[in-house]
């Protein structure tokens, strides 16, 4: 077997002191809200390379070094053009060179993957969900620099920190959240004589019911093994009923439960009865996307993707961009819990260019780039940190608010246990949605949670 | 040695080295070595490799130290796992009949003289040429419950009610195997063409003077002719289809809940996404035995009859 040598990043010099900080931040204040030492680590005016506190933990860029960032391609082009563009920015600032590499969304995990075990490739590496457990040994230890992000830009959100942090140090920098929310058509909703838009799982049977009553296209989420859309569907339904798959302290599988089954028995009932769409069992992702287009369907969970496509973008005619409306996810009996899609950012161990991959992602996080990058999403993404969650995009388009209403809020898969290898192993064996699917198409709840119990034991009992 | 040779040596030209050279067991060997060493890097060393992954609790980016046949064991006990096993043999058995039989319609009546037949000849060889991921999802559009043109067929030709093809466990391993099919049919069809081609046509004379029928012609030359062909292209394609990952991950990604995941993608669910790359190495590895004992068999009944 290979020898693994773990090349480690060589450490920063310090760079600021507190009183250059002050007057770097005085300089910027008229352009800036905050973060003057984000923009000073990013190709501002020249600190003096002394220092402590947190700020030092923002290095500055080695002019001559080449870095990578690999990540999803985003359902959203603007954000990726965006990105590029402040990538180019602050190349040419600063005499770096930083290049955007973009796969599939279900292509990261693989190429991820291969990095990890080849213990070389991009020296960031956009992280979903919960891989920096998944891949802690290959991620660098970010604590300093998370700290110092933390005090310019205030709290993190708990999804995004818990994703972060692994064994109590943080192994990816907070990035974003693409928050999930209903999309639907209006015009089709008062065809069916429907006023307001569901609010509680039950409320969405009932309205799915009178849709199919009045012949119109169903409410429709993928029951399939999609990476996003199964998943931020799924758990909230179980969630929301008093379900969890495992206890908070991630030791026993509590899926067996009668609150499980009474989430099965919901979902039973409105697949079984077409008050949701049965023909999402082999649904990936782009496919309630291509189904909206094409006025297939009612409404459908996802994130602003459709909405934005419908309405911001040309390709599909503003078809139906007069007649789309977004809202919040339903809550059931034990409350409203969501999931959203999570990215952050991971600097791998491997690289060699680590004080230029913070210095790039700490641009990338300075306020005015991230909003300019948020408004370019037009609401397809959110940010992690408090100062960060807001944009002018939601404030021009009140229809987006849901999308917005949701950031923060967030759970993570295998909640309420903190997220482990166990948790991750668990969301990409789809244990959780698969449960749904075959109790939706089986009828029989029982079968489908033994099923999963037995899945979920084995998981939590895989050899460390 | 010519006399060119000794003409040379006798001045010193040649030293030690070229004479080592002229020994043909020597040069024989020097000849295999770059071909040796590409066999041993690309081939023996992920091999050797993955079995040593195996039997080790190793994970994404961790190596992991050994731990004999645990991953094995532990797979015993995994229900997804012996669906995997079952509909992997399924998947290669049935597909492998199917294309096995069409395949040699196929080269038959490739074989006929006809209008546009170098035509036909390449379209035909459309499916195997394309990449797999492509026209993979060209399917997957086709079995798509709401936009497929099959159902929008069933629906307004045939008044039959659609299909959700890929959303039943047995519809969905069905369509890969069709897709499959669909797919390996060119390859056993020009295949067998080929072979059909070296046949001599004396044969057939020396038949059709015996008054043999078309069907006893193909019974008795024919397919004795194309027998070793035959056996190796099923050979190569048991192995292909036994591995095959790109097709049954591009159409169903394992759902309706795992019930169409075969073998290579459950062990790239486990050991890839999962990240237990010792536990998927296990997994990918238990047909080893099996195929063995196949390629075995094959080359020996090859060997018997040469």
């Amino acid at each position: 077997m290979k020898g693994r040598k773990i090349v480690r990043a060589s450490g920063w010099t310090p760079a600021w002191d507190r009183r250059e900080f002050l007057k770097q931040a005085g300089l910027a204040a008229g352009s800036l809200a905050l973060g003057p030492a984000l923009l000073e680590a990013c190709g501002g005016s020249s600190p003096s390379p002394t220092t402590s506190g947190s700020t030092a933990a923002i290095p500055k860029p080695r002019a001559g070094a080449k870095i990578q960032l690999l990540q999803w391609t985003s359902f959203v082009p603007a954000a990726d053009e965006e990105i590029k563009r402040q990538a180019a920015e602050f190349s040419s600032a600063n005499n770096v060179q930083v290049t955007i590499q973009t796969v599939s969304g279900d292509q990261l995990q693989p190429k991820t993957a291969a990095a990890v075990e080849a213990n070389s490739g991009p020296d960031i590496i956009q992280m979903q969900y919960g891989w920096p457990h998944l891949y802690d040994s290959a991620c660098m230890d970010v604590s300093d620099f998370v700290g110092a992000l933390r005090s310019q830009l205030g709290t993190i959100n708990a999804v995004n920190d818990a994703f972060c942090k692994v064994n109590g140090k943080y192994l990816a920098v907070p990035y974003c959240q693409v928050p999930n929310a209903w999309t639907y058509r209006t015009d089709l909703w008062q065809n069916a004589g429907l006023t307001d838009f569901f609010s509680t799982w039950d409320e969405l049977a009932a309205d799915g019911k009178q849709l199919k009553e009045k012949g119109q296209p169903p409410i429709a989420v993928s029951l399939g093994h999609a990476y996003g859309d199964a998943i931020t569907m799924w758990y909230p339904v179980l969630w929301d009923f008093g379900g969890a798959e495992v206890s908070s302290d991630g030791k026993h599988v509590t899926i067996n439960s009668k609150e499980t089954t009474n989430a099965l028995n919901w979902a039973i009932n409105a697949w079984k009865n077409g008050y949701i769409s049965q023909n999402t069992l082999s649904w990936l992702d782009p496919d309630n996307n291509q189904a909206y287009h094409s006025g297939l369907i009612t409404a459908t969970l996802n994130g602003a993707s459709i909405y934005i496509r419908e309405v911001y973008k040309t390709d599909t005619g503003h078809k139906y961009a007069a007649v789309s409306n977004n809202a919040a996810m339903p809550k059931g009996v034990k409350g409203l819990e969501t999931l959203n899609l999570i990215f952050n950012h991971a600097i791998m161990k491997w690289t060699q260019e680590a004080d230029t991959a913070k210095a790039f992602i700490a641009y990338l996080m300075q306020p005015e780039n991230y909003t300019k990058w948020l408004n370019a999403s037009v609401g397809y993404n959110g940010g992690p940190f408090q100062k960060l969650s807001s944009a002018d995009i939601f404030n021009q388009d009140p229809k987006l608010k849901p999308f917005q209403q949701v950031i923060g809020t967030g759970k993570w898969p295998g909640w309420p246990a903190q997220p482990s290898k166990a948790t991750a192993q668990s969301q990409v064996q789809f244990v959780i949605v698969d449960m749904f699917a075959k109790a939706c198409t089986s009828g029989d709840a029982k079968s489908a949670i033994a099923d999963a119990e037995q899945k979920l034991k084995r998981i939590y009992e895989l050899p460390s | 040695m010519g006399a060119a040779v000794r003409g040379l040596e006798s001045r010193g030209f040649l030293g030690p080295r070229v004479r080592i050279l002229e020994r043909e067991a020597y040069l024989g060997y020097l000849l295999l070595a770059p071909m040796l060493a590409l066999l041993i890097v690309f081939l023996a060393y992920p091999f050797v490799f993955g079995i040593w992954l195996s039997l080790t609790n190793a994970q994404i980016g961790v190596n992991g130290h050994f731990i004999g046949l645990a991953n094995y064991d532990f797979e015993r006990g995994d229900t997804v796992f012996i669906q995997s096993f079952i509909n992997t043999m399924s998947y290669t058995v049935v597909t492998t009949i199917f294309k096995l039989g069409l395949g040699l319609v196929m080269a038959l009546l490739l074989n006929q003289v006809f209008p546009a037949q170098r035509f036909v000849r390449a379209a035909l060889l459309l499916p195997w040429i394309i990449p797999s991921v492509l026209s993979t999802l060209a399917w997957r559009w086709m079995f798509d419950p709401t936009f497929s043109v099959i159902n929008w067929v069933l629906v307004h030709w045939m008044h039959a009610s659609g299909v959700d093809w890929l959303g039943k466990t047995g519809s969905a391993l069905i369509a890969l195997m069709v897709v499959n099919t669909w797919r390996g049919i060119p390859f056993y069809g020009i295949s067998f063409l080929a072979g059909l081609q070296t046949i001599p046509v004396e044969l057939y004379e020396a038949a059709r003077v015996d008054g043999a029928s078309r069907f006893n012609q193909f019974l008795h030359i024919t397919m004795p002719m194309l027998r070793p062909i035959l056996v190796v292209v099923l050979l190569l394609s048991t192995i292909l289809t036994f591995g095959d990952f790109t097709l049954p991950y591009v159409l169903t990604n394992c759902a309706p809940y795992n019930s169409t995941c075969v073998l290579s993608t459950w062990a790239f669910q486990i050991g890839v996404n999962g990240g237990y790359i010792g536990i998927g190495a296990a997994i990918s590895l238990v047909l080893f035995p099996l195929l063995s004992a196949i390629v075995a068999g094959v080359l020996i009944g090859l060997r018997r009859e040469d």
